[in-house]
């Protein structure tokens, strides 16, 4: 035995575990692990809306469910029990993509698409008004292995994302998921995070160039993140920008482009009046948004019949961003100030978050006192 | 992966996953802790438990992983005792290498406490590696994939992290 040879096993000897676990230790550790496989999911749907943002977005957060890969966008999509969807998704409508980017702190997937009409099982007034929509999955991961934060976790949302598409040629802060009526259904499995989006059919700008835009910071179209070209109409990530953007290009089938079917959507949206039907603008309206904000009044109405829940009475903090945060009981809110008050108000804003579980409404609206101080209140509404 | 499955694991792993805590945590209490959270997590990213081709590397990477969060607590408190320690063990015993081989050297408690102690001391870099191979009984390779780092990395610290405790064994006895 040679002299290396000889202080490797001085080593083995000295540095071997004589600690073992007790049977009670492995049991108690067993039994932990099996409770937790046993809880049951938390379904909360939360819808919002704030007065100076012009389209509402629906969230849907689920806990996790075992998984043991990348979920495709057919088992996302029955996961969020979509089930006319998933089968969409199994369709020869359906393109399959499978890129991955990675950007700053966490990689994206983006699994696939499918657009078509009533592919939902809910009716929503969007849908009512433009019955073709598109629905995309992504995947987001963190670079380091760890997990992202289950939406039961505290840590869910600190890191808000925007995931929308982007028209070539069309102004981004004025076309995206928000403006065309989209919304999306989030849950994280596993440690993977994936977002279900949805949007008004994007197949007839096909022959024009849409990318799927992805940011992390804000939960809206960022132009720190992202510029636009004017003259050539392309978007490009910002590289200067301190956080993920990125670009996916759609390959969207050229084929189903409508360029008439397009330009009458965008002027619709610009409230521009048709030069084919001469209509006036005021008769332009979005119908879509109408009914949201009419549900979204209905609701409001029940505030002051609401029960507030004292424990849900706290002040706001702010983040690095300045904007206004308020937690309660795994209700999240990240909004700027300037969205809930206008300047010098006081008293209640008008901007509400509203959200539902098993039929029960709650609300959550937020006040200002003449010190400048907002606080935030969950109400039980009846 | 089941319940049943990771049951498998716990009886196959669990006394090398509980020795390697030891040495991180340094007492019962706290290597219990590390012992449960390692494998909890383990749970949380068991798709990728599944896909590891070496489930004990890859639970060991966890417990580094965690046992980091938790160093800066423990980091005071450990630098004291083991010097104390090593202290006493010199004091006490009179150093074997000047006469005699390695071979023919009792591995006395107070040496193994010395060694022990020494290899505490060492910056995780080397310490770590050293108790996945020694205490863990992994080898070059699985401590490469637990660590995420070249088969030569792992035995260039090695390599280092014995001479660094050869040399503080030297030290200490003079």
């Amino acid at each position: 035995m040679n002299e290396s040879e000889k202080w490797d096993r001085l080593f083995k000897e000295a540095l071997a575990s004589t600690a073992e676990p007790d049977e009670e230790l492995n049991e108690r550790m067993l039994n932990r692990i099996k409770e937790r496989s046993r809880r049951m999911p938390v379904f909360r749907k939360r819808i919002s809306i704030a007065v100076l943002v012009a389209v509402c977005t629906l969230v849907m957060s689920i806990t996790a469910v075992a998984a043991t890969q990348f979920f495709n966008p057919k088992q996302v999509a029955e996961h969020l029990g979509k089930d006319i969807l998933a089968k969409a998704f199994e369709s020869k409508d359906a393109i399959e993509i499978n890129q991955t980017v990675a950007s700053g702190d966490y990689s994206y997937t983006l699994h696939g698409i499918v657009s078509g009409a009533g592919l939902e099982e809910m009716n929503s007034s969007a849908q009512t008004v433009n019955p073709a929509r598109t629905y995309a999955v992504l995947s987001i991961t963190r670079q380091d292995g760890k997990p992202m934060p289950a939406t039961s976790d505290a840590e869910y949302g600190k890191v808000p994302f925007f995931v929308s598409p982007l028209i070539k040629g069309q102004k981004p802060w004025q076309v995206n998921i928000m403006t065309m009526h989209g919304g999306y259904s989030e849950t994280v499995i596993d440690g993977i995070m994936y977002r279900l989006i949805e949007c008004d059919g994007l197949e007839m700008f096909a022959d024009r160039g849409v990318y799927l835009a992805v940011s992390s910071g804000e939960s809206f179209y960022n132009s720190e993140a992202f510029a636009y070209n004017e003259s050539t109409g392309e978007v490009k990530p910002n590289a200067d920008y301190k956080g993920t953007s990125i670009l996916f290009d759609l390959p969207l089938d050229k084929a189903k482009a409508d360029h008439a079917k397009a330009e009458a959507y965008l002027k619709k949206m610009r409230n521009e009046p048709s030069p084919k039907t001469g209509a006036d603008p005021e008769t332009a309206s979005n119908d879509a948004e109408a009914d949201m904000v009419k549900k979204m009044d209905e609701l409001k109405n029940k505030i002051p019949d609401g029960e507030i829940i004292p424990e849900s009475v706290k002040e706001v903090t702010y983040d690095d961003l300045g904007r206004a945060i308020y937690e309660y009981d795994g209700w999240k809110s990240a909004l700027s100030a300037d969205m809930l008050f206008t300047e010098g108000q006081t008293g209640y804003s008008d901007a509400v978050q509203f959200s539902e579980a098993n039929g029960n409404y709650m609300a959550l609206q937020f006040a200002r006192d003449e010190k400048g101080v907002i606080t935030g209140r969950v109400i039980n509404l009846k | 992966m089941d319940i049943e499955a990771l049951g498998n694991l716990v009886q196959l792993h669990g006394k090398a996953i509980y020795g390697f805590c030891y040495k991180l945590a340094g007492n019962k209490a706290d290597t219990d802790d590390l012992y449960q959270e390692t494998f909890l997590k383990a749970i949380e990213v068991r798709h990728k438990l599944d896909a590891s081709q070496n489930p004990k590397g890859f639970l060991i990477s966890i417990a580094v992983g965690l046992r980091k969060n938790n160093r800066r607590k423990w980091a005071r408190r450990q630098r004291i005792a083991p010097i104390a320690e090593l202290n006493e063990a010199v004091d006490k015993h009179s150093w074997p290498y000047s006469n005699e081989t390695p071979e023919d050297a009792v591995l006395s408690q107070e040496l193994r406490g010395m060694i022990q102690a020494a290899a505490d001391r060492l910056d995780d870099r080397l310490r770590i590696p050293l108790y996945m191979h020694y205490t863990a009984e992994m080898s070059i390779d699985e401590v490469a994939s637990a660590l995420r780092i070249p088969s030569g990395t792992v035995k260039s610290r090695l390599s280092r992290a014995r001479e660094a405790v050869k040399k503080m064994l030297e030290v200490e006895s003079l």
